[in-house]
């Protein structure tokens, strides 16, 4: 199949006019790293244009293609640093795409405070201490009127955001909760997020 | 001859049961088990703290099992007053906050842990010892077997098996949430007085087992390995006026839902965002029966549920093909 029919799918795909067929040829084709590589960039490019807020901390690109590459991964072990370094390349290049696009399309929705709160991310920490900061910085803004039960999290003010998502969130917590499960897990989640 | 098929099936069956807990060490899962049973068996009362990103909330926690019957009650102690009260895994009253328009699935059977199920998707170790809420500690990992979910990091109770401490973690080793006792008592049995709901706590309303066929119309193409289809409903958002079908999986202990709900010409918006351990994909998806939004909630990594999201399928459309 042409790079440029695969192109043409994806881009269906990613503006929700793939058919099954199409959909198809993109998950076939996902073990490809330039695919994945396209679909990153395409994934910017859409984000910007919609002027939708990416967390930078959400590295796209390595989580989708570590979810889509599970079959392949075993044979693709010998392919030798080269890959690893390209996949390190894409990450990079989106989460600079990202925050370059998050500051020029969303400059006036941006806080301060919301920007401290993503820069320790950044940072790939694994301990919890680091993220106090961050913690600190949320709730010096909180007594700005927050909307909803995501005001804690990171949906904070966020333009276009989908009205439905805070409703699914909740059920998704509550129907845990619900479900009587044997720790108490659950039921600290649903309070949380319901905490404002 | 015809035992032959049966016989070799058993025995294939049997040894990928082996090879599957080759990884995993029969102290963590008996540690498990000692879990499952403690939350059984054993009162207690306590609290405890919960933290993820941007929220960190404190609770009591009060269990009692008496007469083989088990009663809980959980009461949020900052901000409002969130509180639970179960009696055999059975929701009696939920408070104001948390009970908006989701009424208790009608299978809510009590879930319990199970290891031997829990070994096919995480490699289960014992880690080392800690100490947490002043009480020795044994520290169980669950160490997810492919890349569709996360670690956990459970400190048991060395004296009874209560979870003191649940850490869950990322591929890059980065917390997600902590769930940490701070008190625990086992020795003073929680009194009437203390299981006693609050007059915040609102009953559950008991919904027959809703019209499952908005929710039969839909089928995944591709899920996670080991995630089972839990619970599904449908329900009615008044404020929209649109039928919310729900789809929720499970492989043991993580879980996630899928919301499907038609959005007619409306445009809606792809988004991804992650909310401490939680993570919500929306995807647009045209179907025969026009536009509808799909949406991935759940404790799982994000390219999962994007993956999840991708392969949602209308299960008439399929047919009509």
């Amino acid at each position: 199949m042409s790079r440029e029919a695969l192109q043409e799918s994806l881009s269906a795909v990613m503006d929700n006019e793939a058919d099954e067929l199409e959909l198809r040829r993109v998950l076939n084709a996902v073990d490809d790293a330039e695919t994945r590589a396209t679909w990153s960039r395409y994934q910017i490019a859409r984000a910007a244009m919609h002027k939708e807020l990416l967390m930078p901390k959400l590295d796209i690109a390595s989580a989708v293609s570590a979810a889509l590459a599970d079959e392949a991964v075993p044979a693709k072990v010998k392919q030798g640093p080269w890959r690893s370094i390209g996949r390190l390349a894409v990450a990079a290049s989106v989460t600079v795409a990202v925050l370059a696009g998050v500051r020029l399309y969303n400059q006036d929705e941006i806080t301060g405070a919301q920007l401290a709160a993503q820069q320790p991310a950044q940072q790939g920490l694994s301990m919890p201490q680091v993220q106090g900061p961050a913690v600190l910085a949320g709730y010096s803004e909180s007594n700005e009127q927050p909307t909803g039960p995501m005001a804690n999290g990171v949906l904070q003010n966020q333009a276009g955001w989908d009205q439905r998502l805070p409703g699914y969130l909740r059920q998704h917590a509550q129907e845990s909760a619900l479900k009587g499960n044997e720790t108490a897990l659950p039921y600290a989640r649903a309070a949380s997020l319901e905490n404002r | 001859m015809r035992a032959l098929p049966l016989l070799s099936l058993l025995l294939g069956s049997s040894l990928t049961v082996q090879a599957l807990a080759a990884n995993s060490s029969p102290e963590a899962s008996e540690w498990l088990n000692k879990l499952a049973r403690a939350e059984q068996q054993q009162s207690y009362q306590g609290s405890f703290v919960y933290e993820r990103n941007g929220s960190f909330s404190s609770h009591d926690i009060w269990h009692r099992v008496q007469d083989g019957k088990v009663s809980e009650r959980l009461l949020q102690l900052d901000g409002s007053a969130q509180e639970i009260v179960r009696v055999n895994g059975k929701v009696q009253c939920v408070s104001g906050n948390l009970v908006t328009s989701v009424s208790a699935p009608p299978d809510n059977a009590a879930r319990v842990l199970d290891p031997l199920k829990l070994m096919s998707w995480y490699d289960l170790s014992v880690s080392g010892e800690s100490r947490v809420a002043g009480r020795d500690a044994v520290v169980v990992s669950l160490t997810p077997r492919d890349q569709h979910r996360y670690a956990f990091e459970l400190h048991l109770d060395r004296r009874t098996g209560l979870p003191l401490r649940s850490l869950m973690l990322n591929d890059k080793g980065q917390l997600l949430e902590r769930f940490q006792m701070t008190r625990l008592d086992t020795d003073t049995v929680p009194t009437d007085a203390d299981l006693g709901a609050g007059a915040a706590c609102r009953p559950v309303d008991k919904i027959a087992p809703g019209t499952s066929e908005g929710v039969a119309g839909w089928r995944s193409d591709w899920l996670p390995p080991g995630f089972e289809l839990v619970n599904s409903s449908v329900r009615r958002d008044p404020e929209r006026k649109s039928t919310v079908s729900s789809l929720m999986y499970d492989d043991g202990l993580a879980r996630f839902s899928v919301f499907l709900e038609p959005i007619g010409n409306e445009s809606g918006i792809d988004t991804r965002a992650q909310l401490g351990p939680t993570v919500a994909v929306s995807r647009r998806l045209t179907t025969p029966k026009g536009k509808v939004m799909v949406t991935v909630v759940g404790e799982i990594p994000l390219g999962t549920a994007e993956r999840v999201a991708l392969s949602m399928r209308a299960q008439d459309a399929q047919a009509r093909q």
